[in-house]
């Protein structure tokens, strides 16, 4: 091969991208869910915070990443509950 | 999260549907006359690409709950919709799409046979095809009009994980054939995200012709281009809020229960549930059993809950408290056998508990013709976290009763799944290693099912199984080194004092060391092909110890052996052996159903020859070992570069230098060229050999040196014998001759090396002596005795009869020309232009040696010769004639045609016909 160099293993990280890690950060979601949810239910989501308002439940915490998003809404469907709006969190 | 919802299996019982069957039609009862009662695991019983067998109940159109509502707005919906090409059914969970789909076809008007699917989360697009395939075929068996001339033609896929698109062309040109619409039902198609089905089932769409009438249930919308089918009207469309409940239809499903509402109580639980049929359901059951009906009306309307928390919440405390146990405990399953839930609760009322429940129909639904019912998916789902909240801790003890009962059941990959969930790593092994699924882990791309299964499991688990099993699944990997070490590991369990290890395990240790060439510790060299011979032929006896259909159901085991004894003989340096061994496990029935490994070894092979100077074969055997991974659609990191590899040396010694590189650069991206130490020698001295043709001294060593040392002798001498040709083009005698010394073993191909080295340092008497005892033998590889050949017409040279050299170079010249090896006579030096060029030089019978290499010159061959009559039956494919219109002709019967057929696609390595006439005539079989 000779003339073609594999790049030196880190080059990659002097890219002028940011570390992944950062670029996605973590993120603040809240789903507001209809119905008020039983603690029972809440369990399968001990990642978020429960908080019970008229009619609705909003549970609100750190999400991963897109494929935690994702998870996510499904666990909520699997569980017969309905998410009404979802919102990202300002920092 | 560690319910194990991705392979579930359970079996049941087929029930064909005949066209526009009605309840009055033949006293229709749930029993059924077409039924066929598959055993478990029974041998011989159909399997689908992952091993399991076919499970009858997928193609079962699911019972109808009592009590259920029949909607005539929605069923004259589905009429409609599948006078079309695709009915598309959405809705939430609960929402009844199921029900509505299963009672329309129970209706009888659909417009032709009902072939129902139930998806599973399981289904991978291996699997998922071969459902399809064979409920179609079932369900037009059993067609009145007789066979349509579906069956046989279509195939089914060979690997799990992914399928071949020559298999939907011939199912879609079956479907084309039909005589009357057939309608297909895939139930669930949500629990099958892959792209690959979803694009498969687009391809099938535009292609299966007007008589398909596709009827999909979704919890969510299907990756179909869903747009462009509105705007060309080829979808009907039934969604959510199309499956709501009126209060009308409310009110009469209340009435079904034994409910008699008045409107406002029918009216507030419809607007609190919003129609939602699974939620309705759960009030009736709520109202039944709470015994105050209008209390729990009430307090229903006015709590804020939500709706499937509350009821499910409701109704699993109005419960007794042994049926609330067994709920609880069975929602670790996705199917409950009565049997089952009493392991998992240890008493003995399972059975009237879940009829009591399916009566009432709420939580439970009967498999059709099935001791075995389902939880709706979301009950299930609220149950198991009610579980894990009232009964902490239980649930991995439940997983691992469920594992055990699977076992005797055996249900093999769900009792695996729950050993997982429960993490019961050892056990989890032994029953795996037990039922030799190692050699699938190894064997099939598709098994990553299995390899996900066990990538949980820690590396400490004690006892010989778990380190089997962790060493099979880094040798999947190509990481020998570590999967010697866990055998290491294994073996210290097997064969202590007093261990009494069972033949499967036995069996399983030995095809591991086998493979990972453990043997090539304490032996080497000739030493380590002797020990691999040895460790074959034990891998052989142990089969023998297992009742003969085990080994029959696994072939991929012989597959295996055949596989590994050959590469340990490549690894040695006997080429010939290592040839015919590899021709040998291709050839083997085994490597039909196991394209993974037929694909390494016939790549193997093709690099075998090309190190062998047999060029035009090993050209031949690595396009084939090519065209077997994209036929199979083998993922990459499965895949071998030998193939790319042989192609790269074919090329090279052809004098191709540019095609050498454009072949090395696929084979240095796959894994084992990376890996394997033969793949990485090849490589490396093909790098060295390129850089010097490209007159590159300098870099000529570098990938040499970028090697690390190796233990193997062979790999040695190849590296030792590029070194040499490196160190002889930079004129350096003393160093062509003294790195071969360093090289133990005394193979043709270093004594020529050495022979060189001396005739270029003016040794000419030495270097004929060395290699006199190998010349005009058939022992050294081609490239070798044409480099004798030219060695001896240089010694004859200064001083010689002119007519002796030029007789000399023309048996080198005649030996070399059937595989256009040219690159021996490229790389002697400038005496050989002088003599070549001269006006009566060789040059005018032997044009060849300077033409441009063309693309494709050689003269492929076939592996396996076809039969007379294969060639009978492809000379009438030419004059495209028909399966039955070639019976006839030879007057075979249909089916001795098609196998002729699949066999001669098999050894053309094609799958269409076109391609077989072409491939045909290519091999001037035509």
């Amino acid at each position: 091969m000779g003339d073609v160099v594999p790049p030196p293993d880190g080059e990659h990280a002097e890219d002028g991208f940011p570390d992944a890690g950062e670029a996605v950060g973590r993120m603040r979601y809240e789903f507001r869910v209809t119905g008020h949810v039983s603690a029972v239910l809440a369990e399968g989501f001990p990642e978020l915070d429960r908080v019970l308002a008229p009619r609705q439940t909003l549970f609100i915490g750190e999400v991963t990443d897109e494929a935690h998003l994702y998870g996510l809404l499904n666990r909520f469907r699997d569980l017969g509950l309905r998410v009404e709006e979802m919102r990202r969190l300002a920092d | 999260m560690c319910r194990p919802r991705a392979i579930h299996r359970h079996l049941g019982v087929v029930r064909i549907l005949p066209a526009r069957a009605t309840a009055a039609e033949g006293g229709e009862n749930e029993g059924g006359e077409n039924t066929v009662v598959p055993s478990f695991g029974a041998a011989g019983a159909p399997l689908d690409p992952s091993g399991d067998p076919l499970l009858a109940a997928k193609f079962s159109v699911p019972a109808v709950a009592r009590g259920f509502v029949r909607r005539k707005r929605l069923l004259d919906r589905l009429t409609d919709g599948t006078s079309g090409p695709l009915t598309l059914v959405t809705g939430p969970a609960g929402a009844g799409k199921t029900t509505l789909v299963s009672s329309w076809t129970r209706w009888g008007k659909a417009p032709g046979p009902v072939v129902w699917v139930t998806l599973d989360s399981g289904d991978t697009p291996g699997v998922f095809w071969t459902y399809v395939v064979d409920a179609f075929r079932r369900g037009l068996a059993g067609f009145q009009r007789g066979p349509i001339g579906l069956t046989g033609d279509i195939g089914t896929p060979v690997s799990a994980g992914s399928v071949d698109h020559s298999l939907l062309v011939r199912l879609c040109s079956a479907l084309e054939r039909l005589p009357e619409p057939v309608v297909l039902v895939l139930d669930g198609l949500d629990k099958v995200p892959d792209r690959e089905v979803a694009s498969g089932l687009e391809f099938v769409l535009d292609h299966a012709g007007p008589r398909l009438r596709l009827v999909l249930t979704s919890r969510v919308d299907p990756p179909l281009p869903l747009h462009r089918y509105r705007t060309e009207d080829r979808v009907y469309e039934i969604r959510g809020g199309d499956l709501a409940f009126t209060p009308h239809e409310a009110a009469v499903l209340l009435r079904g229960h034994g409910l008699v509402p008045g409107a406002e109580t029918v009216g507030a639980l419809t607007g609190r549930t919003e129609g939602w049929a699974a939620g309705l359901r759960l009030c009736a059951l709520a109202m039944r059993e709470s015994g105050d009906a209008d209390g729990f009306v009430r307090s229903f309307s006015a709590s804020e809950h939500a709706v499937a928390d509350y009821l499910l919440a409701e109704i699993l405390d109005a419960q007794p408290a042994a049926t609330r146990e067994l709920l609880l405990r069975v929602s670790i399953l996705d199917r409950v056998h009565p049997d089952l839930a009493n392991a998992l609760t240890g008493r003995e009322d399972a059975e009237l508990i879940l009829t009591r429940l399916t009566r009432a129909n709420a939580f439970v639904e009967p498999i059709a013709d099935t001791r075995w019912c389902r939880f709706h998916t979301l009950f299930a789902e609220v149950l198991h976290a009610h579980l894990r909240s009232r009964r902490p801790g239980l649930e991995p003890k439940l997983h691992r009763r469920a594992a055990r009962w699977f076992t005797d059941a055996g249900q093999i990959t769900d009792a695996l799944a729950h050993a997982a969930a429960g993490g019961d790593w050892r056990y989890g092994a032994t029953v795996a290693v037990q039922h030799l699924m190692v050699g699938r882990l190894l064997a099939d791309p598709g098994a990553e099912g299995l390899d996900r299964l066990f990538s949980r499991m820690p590396p400490d688990v004690p006892g010989a199984e778990p380190a089997l099993i962790a060493g099979a699944r880094d040798l999947s990997r190509h990481d020998s080194a570590g999967c010697r070490a866990h055998l290491a590991r294994a073996e210290h369990h097997l064969y202590r004092r007093g261990a009494r290890p069972t033949p499967e395990a036995r069996l399983t240790h030995a095809l591991l060391r086998l493979l990972s060439g453990s043997y090539e510790q304490r032996h080497t060299g000739a030493d380590g092909a002797a020990a691999a011979e040895e460790a074959a032929q034990h891998v052989g006896e142990l089969m023998g110890r297992l009742p003969p259909f085990r080994i029959k159901e696994h072939p991929e085991i012989e597959a295996l052996r055949h596989h590994g004894l050959a590469c340990a003989l490549l690894k040695s340096g006997r080429l010939d052996d290592a040839r015919t061994a590899f021709a040998e496990a291709v050839r083997a029935r085994a490597a039909e159903v196991t394209p993974l490994v037929r694909h390494q070894c016939l790549g193997q092979l093709a690099l075998a020859e090309a190190i062998d100077g047999a060029l035009t074969v090993a050209a031949d055997h690595a396009r084939c070992s090519l065209g077997v991974a994209d036929q199979h659609r083998i993922p990459e990191p499965r895949r071998s570069g030998a193939g790319h590899l042989a192609l790269a040396i074919v090329a090279f010694e052809r004098g191709d230098v540019r095609a050498a590189i454009h072949h090395l650069d696929p084979a240095e991206a796959l894994p084992d060229t990376r890996d394997d130490p033969m793949l990485m020698t090849e490589t490396a001295v093909l790098w060295s050999r390129v850089e010097l043709a490209r007159g590159r001294r300098s870099a000529a060593l570098g990938p040499l040196d970028a090697l690390g040392p190796t233990p193997l002798p062979w790999p040695a001498e190849r590296r030792a014998v590029a070194r040499s040709a490196v160190a002889l083009a930079r004129g350096d005698h003393a160093t062509a001759i003294s790195v071969l010394d360093g090289a133990a073993s005394g193979g043709p191909s270093r004594t020529v090396a050495l022979a060189l080295a001396h005739l270029s340092a003016g040794h000419t008497e030495a270097a004929l002596r060395l290699v006199a005892p190998i010349d005009g033998s058939s022992g050294p590889p081609l490239p070798d005795r044409v480099r004798i050949l030219l060695l001896r017409t240089h010694a004859t040279m200064p001083d010689g009869d002119p007519a002796v050299t030029r007789a000399l170079l023309a048996q080198a010249l005649d030996a070399a020309r059937p595989e256009q090896l040219r690159q021996p006579f490229t790389e002697a030096g400038p005496w050989l232009r002088h003599l070549l060029h001269r006006p009566d030089g060789p040059l005018g019978v032997h044009a060849w040696l300077t033409a441009r290499p063309p693309d494709r010159q050689d003269n492929p061959i076939l592996i396996e010769p076809l039969s007379g009559r294969e060639r009978e039956v492809l000379a009438h494919l030419e004059q495209m004639m028909s399966t039955d219109e070639i019976a006839a002709a030879l007057h075979l019967s249909v089916n001795t045609v098609k196998t002729h057929l699949r066999g001669l696609y098999r050894k053309l390595c094609v799958s269409r016909r076109r391609e077989a006439v072409e491939r045909g005539r290519e091999l001037r079989l035509l």
